[in-house]
């Protein structure tokens, strides 16, 4: 077995370990803004239809013009979006009906949603805009090229189309989420629905989950270990969405790309010296005739999305055009198939 | 091994790890440890439903 297969064997544990405690303690953060629940979504009018398309921030979006297209094609069922393809979205006049945002990271989430104090910071404060521009997570990993190329001038549009479609934007937010990011969404006019991730097991009589849900009430999502995974379980477990279309869903990068310009590359070089490319594990799609490739913990989304597919009561295609995401329960279509056709 | 190897008698002979998985074991902590920068943003549970809404609802998890 490969290093990066073996690797893939633990992320389960290492995102309870990375996420739980930040979690927890957002929750208490967060509660005193807890009004109504990620199920009452269900009753909200969302887009036409028993059809939703779910987008995730993969690299095939740039790749293959997957927003323009979707702009294009006039799709009038429910939208739902992973925070940090926001942006994207609404730089393609597409005003998602959902947003979701769970990662309890302090500094880095609210960036999907445009952070004034960047801009003001570099402003009026040259020295705190140096350090909040020292994170370089955004400049090295991010597929969009509006970002990768000036982050300042992406902020500033990026606050300013925030603010101006907030009102519209219903946020499926986590408890867990950092509190950063729920304030500039309750700022720009979000509406916020919340929920418990699922943590553990809650048959356990030590549970983690159950403790929360005890605390709070509110229902607990099983989130599959990302943002793009869940939600594709809103749409279809809290929307109960029977037919959903995928974009932006690679769970891994593109040929060419260099491994230190991905999400996990700096630490597994870190982590695993002159090895570190072992951990990484290529794909080859037959939809596109591509070989991607990905690292333990892209990886194990795939596998964890596998088997989420196979419960769930709803037809899933991937219209992403990329990517490793296909087989096992997922079929592939063009977004203009599944616009067309497949979603009626 | 040796931690399911219990009881109220004595073996005689002596277990032994053999070097190859105790190598093995060793470099399973190893990577394991070494993952603790890495990690999705949110949980997985494995064998439960989507939806659980607590104990007090009958019906309570959505497969």
């Amino acid at each position: 077995m490969s290093l990066g297969h073996r690797l893939a064997r633990h992320i389960q544990n290492a995102t309870f370990d990375r996420v739980t405690g930040e979690g927890v303690a957002n929750a208490e953060v967060n509660r005193g803004l807890i009004e109504q629940s990620v199920l009452t979504l269900a009753s909200c009018r969302l887009g036409e239809g028993d059809s939703a398309i779910v987008v995730g921030a993969g690299a095939s979006l740039h790749r293959r013009g997957i927003l323009e297209r979707l702009a294009a094609s006039k799709y009038r069922g429910t939208i739902v979006v992973a925070d940090a393809v926001l942006g994207g979205c609404l730089r393609n006049g597409i005003v998602p009906h959902v947003v979701v945002s769970v990662d309890p990271h302090p500094t880095r989430i609210v960036r999907w949603f445009g952070d004034p104090s960047l801009t003001e910071a570099r402003d009026d404060h040259f020295q705190r805009h140096t350090t909040q521009l020292g994170d370089e997570y955004f400049e090295r990993q991010e597929f969009d090229p509006a970002i990768a190329e000036n982050e300042m001038k992406a902020n500033r549009e990026l606050v300013r189309l925030v603010d101006e479609h907030g009102p519209a934007i219903k946020l499926a937010v986590a408890t867990s989420a950092a509190p950063t990011a729920v304030e500039r969404c309750r700022a720009a006019g979000m509406a916020l629905f919340w929920w418990n991730p699922m943590y553990d097991d809650y048959d356990s009589p030590t549970s983690i989950t159950r403790r929360l849900q005890r605390s709070n009430r509110l229902p607990c999502l099983n989130g599959g270990g990302n943002v793009g995974t869940a939600a594709w379980v809103i749409a279809q477990a809290v929307l109960e969405k029977r037919t959903i279309g995928l974009i932006g869903m690679d769970f891994s990068y593109p040929p060419g790309r260099p491994y230190w310009k991905t999400q996990y590359g700096p630490d597994l070089k870190q982590m695993f010296g002159d090895r570190f490319e072992e951990a990484f594990i290529h794909i080859e799609n037959p939809h596109v005739g591509e070989t991607w490739f990905t690292d333990p913990a892209y990886y194990w989304f795939r596998d964890v999305f596998f088997e989420m597919v196979r419960r769930a009561g709803c037809r899933t295609f991937n219209c992403t055009e990329g990517g490793i995401l296909f087989g096992n329960g997922v079929e592939v279509a063009s977004i203009e198939d599944f616009v067309g056709t497949l979603s009626k | 091994m040796k931690e399911f190897l219990k009881g109220n008698y004595k073996v005689e002979t002596e277990i032994q790890e053999s070097p190859d998985a105790e190598a093995a074991g060793a470099t399973d902590e190893f990577e394991r440890k070494a993952l603790s920068r890495l990690g999705g943003s949110v949980c997985f549970v494995s064998k439960k439903g989507f939806v659980w809404t607590g104990e007090e609802e009958r019906g309570e998890s959505r497969a």
